[in-house]
């Protein structure tokens, strides 16, 4: 497997918690891989399904949402809609035999600019170990 | 017409030799990508592809045994939304290009830094033939490719198409849009012709270095003959149709199975309202207007208006009508819808003296007028008398 | 136990009595179910409005040309119905009905809702053929015996939930060993009760569960087990979902027919879903190659996003598809474990909420926090 593999993951992080965390990673001077492209989302609420779905089948090795710990949404609920969300999305890509594991929630708090770094790395490094995603070569979808 | 075409080797048989040409095209560089049906892996099937690299035409196939996507509703659905920065081919089927031309008046596709290339087209297999019994369709398909409409599993579209190639042949000399039509009929079985259509086709020839030196004689006399058969079979098929549907009770008969699933409509190539009038808000009403329509006639039939769906889609694009027959291929429940639409267009096109996908100079029907026509329709007429109106024989 | 209403005759004869006498009292003002249309083996649904009409109804003709839930959604999507109507719908249908109510797609005001325990319905080819009169008495047969009948939908023969839970009115069907001689029906409210006084008739009491049904549901489990377990092999992973989906055209006909699928202007028929040249140039450059038009994949898998967790495998889907993709029973593989997960049946309870429409707060607590 290619050395300078580096996966390329598309992230939709929360406004006010986990972007704010890897705002704090970075001005914190943490080391964060550069695998990892950001879109703000203002709730992991808003998040479609869609989107998700769309970025994996257009070649993203791994696509993470990010969002408020559970009862911390800035908008109350959000994050709770989110949760049902990926468990259906995780459980549909399982039921069709594509790897669920490329698509992946996370809790990170504004404080938590720490948590974000290490979820990054740790995510990116496993991506690193399946490989690129194989939908990326493939015409016929 | 072009008095001279070029010549390809078919030693291992047309599709081949079609398909080894346009890979050349790719190779050097007469466009960046093509529009072509190539074999999905893993399956029977054929899909779309924009091929960029010459190896996934391997498994490319100009004339596949069935029509899956309409040629141009996938051109159409790769253009609409502008202007390729890219140059780009697209192979087509005669009737795939004359939607291709009806889109483009209709402004829903673009053709600019597109090369369109056409083929001389047998014909193929109906859809539901092809995914019931493929070893059989496949068979058919063979002697579909020799007899040129004479075989019984041929679609029904098929079988009464009689613009099957380049449309400069006939006497209504039109003006076109094909680049390279490519003659698989007479002369030569070793051989196909490359016909250059266009000052961009002959350029592509010359790229190739493929001399223009083969009479186009043969080819000519062929499809002349075989359109002579197949005008005739389409008139006798269309006469002998019309009694079997005339009138409401048969009509509407026609329609009995119809579930109103719309795939006809959503599979047309020319019906390309992003939503269709008969899917919308319109047509849905309070249940005291449906109880009421229910009581007036003792029932009413649901889903609603399936007659009015037909003949308002009818009404809508019977005019740009190419009787491709993909309508026909995808209904659930085989309603001749293609028979029917196409005996239609043919009723009422010419009253326009329009033909769908010919003449491309030509504006549709609808969206021109001339101040002095039809005064047969006015009352009182300018002549003095109201005659009624006089559809012209079937060109 | 419920109050039973049974009519001295042979099911499909003595349901029309029961809607003539409906009708006549003018305790209903119509009744919605199917009808022969002239003499061809096809049937649509029908509003009847007169005694002339209801002779040719013929309400449990094993073909749904339609799903009548989508139908009785579409009549009540403005506003309920003004006066009291009758509907007959096979239990997928009524628990599709139910599923979009839940939308606030449908009322279920003033319809008298009754359904029967259903034997299953053929394929569409079928009627289209010719070949579906021929096996009727084979299919009434299996319908007394609680064995699946031969040649049905696949979803038909792999359905357990074809005993309809929220019907006013139950007919005995599969599972009536009595089917010829003696039209059951089982009054399951007090709305079916109402609409039942007086008809003609005798009232008893009974409930409608056989020996014959409880056999007959264990077949289907079986049935369902098998089917599951053969579509495994398609969907198995990317190179078979490519396999899979590769005849696909794109005609959206699944979605069309699918009574979930409610949206006015579906996501996958708009714009949004629609490519500019910039993507395809982009594909052309990283895979020298792109399907037209694109998002085949995207289409379907996204459909399940939006409607598997209320998917009642009616088979609609399948049976419309020009090309023969087995939709519905993939759609029966993802829609069955997503339904467990949230530990939901669509159609099961008109009060219980959509699972993607609400949440815990205290659930998949793991989530997230890994």
């Amino acid at each position: 497997m290619n050395e300078t593999y580096i996966p390329q993951i598309i992230g939709f992080l929360c406004n006010w918690c986990s972007y704010t965390g890897a705002d704090l990673a970075g001005v914190s001077r943490m080391q964060i891989p550069s695998s990892l492209r950001v879109i703000r989302v203002m709730c992991s609420g808003r998040v479609n399904p869609l989107f998700v779905l769309k970025a994996y089948l257009k070649g993203a090795d791994g696509v993470m949402i990010m969002g408020c710990h559970p009862g911390d949404c800035h908008y109350q609920k959000g994050n709770y809609n989110a949760r049902r969300r990926y468990i259906m999305l995780d459980q549909i890509l399982k039921s069709v035999g594509l790897d669920q594991e490329r698509i992946g929630l996370w809790w990170v708090s504004a404080s938590e600019g720490k948590r974000y770094a290490q979820v990054v790395e740790e995510y990116t490094n496993k991506l690193k170990a399946k490989g690129p995603n194989p939908i990326r070569e493939e015409i016929f979808i | 017409m072009p008095a001279k075409a070029a010549s390809f080797p078919a030693k291992e048989g047309i599709q081949k030799a079609a398909v080894d040409f346009l890979k050349k095209t790719l190779e050097q560089d007469c466009y960046d990508a093509l529009l072509i049906p190539v074999k999905v892996p893993g399956s029977s099937s054929y899909a779309w592809v924009l091929a960029k690299e010459p190896g996934l035409l391997d498994e490319a196939n100009p004339l596949p045994p069935v029509m899956t996507i309409q040629g141009g509703r996938a051109l159409s659905d790769l253009t609409k939304h502008g202007i390729f920065k890219h140059r780009i081919g697209a192979v087509l089927r005669p009737c795939e290009y004359r939607a291709a031309v009806e889109l483009f008046k209709l402004k829903q596709l673009h053709l600019d830094n597109i090369s369109l290339i056409t083929i001389d087209c047998p014909g193929a297999v109906p859809l539901k033939d092809f995914h019931n019994n493929y070893e059989e369709s496949i068979k058919n398909y063979e002697n579909i490719l020799k007899t040129w409409g004479e075989d019984d599993s041929i679609r029904q579209a098929c079988a009464r198409c009689h613009r099957f190639s380049l449309a400069d042949l006939d006497d209504d000399a039109s003006p076109t849009m094909v680049d390279i039509h490519i003659g698989i009929l007479g002369g030569d079985k070793d051989q196909i012709l490359l016909i250059p259509a266009s000052p961009n086709g002959r350029e592509i020839l010359e790229k190739l270095d493929l001399p223009l030196d083969q009479s186009l004689e043969s080819w000519k006399s062929e499809v002349k003959k075989i359109k002579k058969k197949k005008t005739d079979t389409r008139e006798a098929l269309h006469n002998e149709f019309k009694p079997e549907i005339s009138g409401l009770e048969k009509f509407a008969a026609v329609f009995d199975q119809c579930i109103n699933c719309h795939n006809c409509m959503r599979v047309c190539p020319v019906c390309y309202c992003q939503q269709c009038y008969f899917d919308s808000q319109t047509q849905h009403l309070s249940p005291t207007n449906y109880l009421e329509r229910a009581e007036n006639r003792g029932a009413l039939r649901f889903p609603l208006d399936t007659l009015l769906f037909h003949l308002g889609r009818m009404s809508h694009m019977v005019l740009s009508c190419v009787s491709c027959g993909a309508c026909e291929d995808a209904c659930p429940v085989n309603i001749p819808v293609g028979k029917v639409f196409s005996w239609v267009a043919d009723e009422t096109q010419p009253a326009f003296e329009y033909s769908a996908g010919m003449d491309t100079s030509e504006p549709l029907p609808l969206q021109d007028f001339l101040k002095d026509e039809f005064c047969e329709v006015e009352t009182p007429c300018e002549c003095g008398d109201i005659k009624s109106v006089e559809v012209k024989d079937n060109v | 136990m419920s109050n039973v209403l049974k009519i001295k005759k042979e099911t499909s004869e003595g349901i029309l009595d029961f809607f003539k006498y409906l009708l006549e009292t003018d305790k209903v003002k119509g009744i919605f179910t199917l009808k022969k249309m002239n003499d061809s083996e096809a049937r649509a649904y029908s509003l009847i409005t007169s005694l002339d009409e209801l002779k040719q109804a013929d309400p449990f003709y094993p073909v749904m040309p339609v799903n009548a839930g989508k139908v009785l959604s579409e009549m009540t999507l403005k506003e309920a119905v003004g006066d009291p109507v009758a509907a007959v719908l096979r239990p997928c249908e009524l628990r599709a009905f139910v599923e979009l109510v839940k939308r606030v797609q449908a009322d279920t005001e003033n319809i008298l809702l009754i359904s029967l325990t259903c034997e299953g319905v053929f394929p569409l080819d079928e009627t289209v053929n010719g070949n579906l009169g021929k096996q009727l008495p084979a299919y009434q047969d299996a319908a007394k015996k609680g064995e699946n009948a031969a040649g049905l939908r696949r979803t038909c023969e792999a359905c357990a939930h074809f005993i309809p839970g929220l019907a006013d009115i139950t007919v005995s069907f599969a599972g009536n060993k009595d089917l010829d001689t003696g039209c059951t029906l089982v009054l399951n409210t007090p709305m079916g009760e109402e609409f039942s006084r007086g008809a003609p008739g005798t009232m008893g009491s009974g409930e409608i569960q056989s020996q014959e049904l409880t056999q007959l549901t264990e077949k289907r489990k079986e049935a369902r087990n098998k089917m599951l377990q053969e579509r495994q092999e398609d969907v198995k992973d990317l190179k078979s979902l490519v396999t899979t989906f590769a005849a696909c055209l794109s005609c959206h006909g699944c979605s069309h027919v699918c009574p979930i699928c409610y949206c006015i202007l579906c996501d996958f028929d708009s714009k949004i879903h629609e490519d500019e040249p910039s993507n395809f140039e982009s594909d052309l450059a990283r895979k020298g190659g792109a399907r037209v038009p694109s998002g085949t994949l995207l289409f379907h898998i996204g459909r399940m996003t939006h409607m598997a967790v209320s998917c009642v495998n009616c088979g609609m889907c399948s049976d419309v598809c020009p090309v023969n993709i087995p939709v519905a029973e993939i759609f029966s593989m993802v829609g069955d474990p997503l339904q467990e997960i949230f530990e939901y049946l669509p159609g099961r309870d008109i009060e219980e909420a959509v699972p993607s429409g609400t949440y815990k707060e205290e659930e998949f607590t793991k989530t997230g926090e890994q």
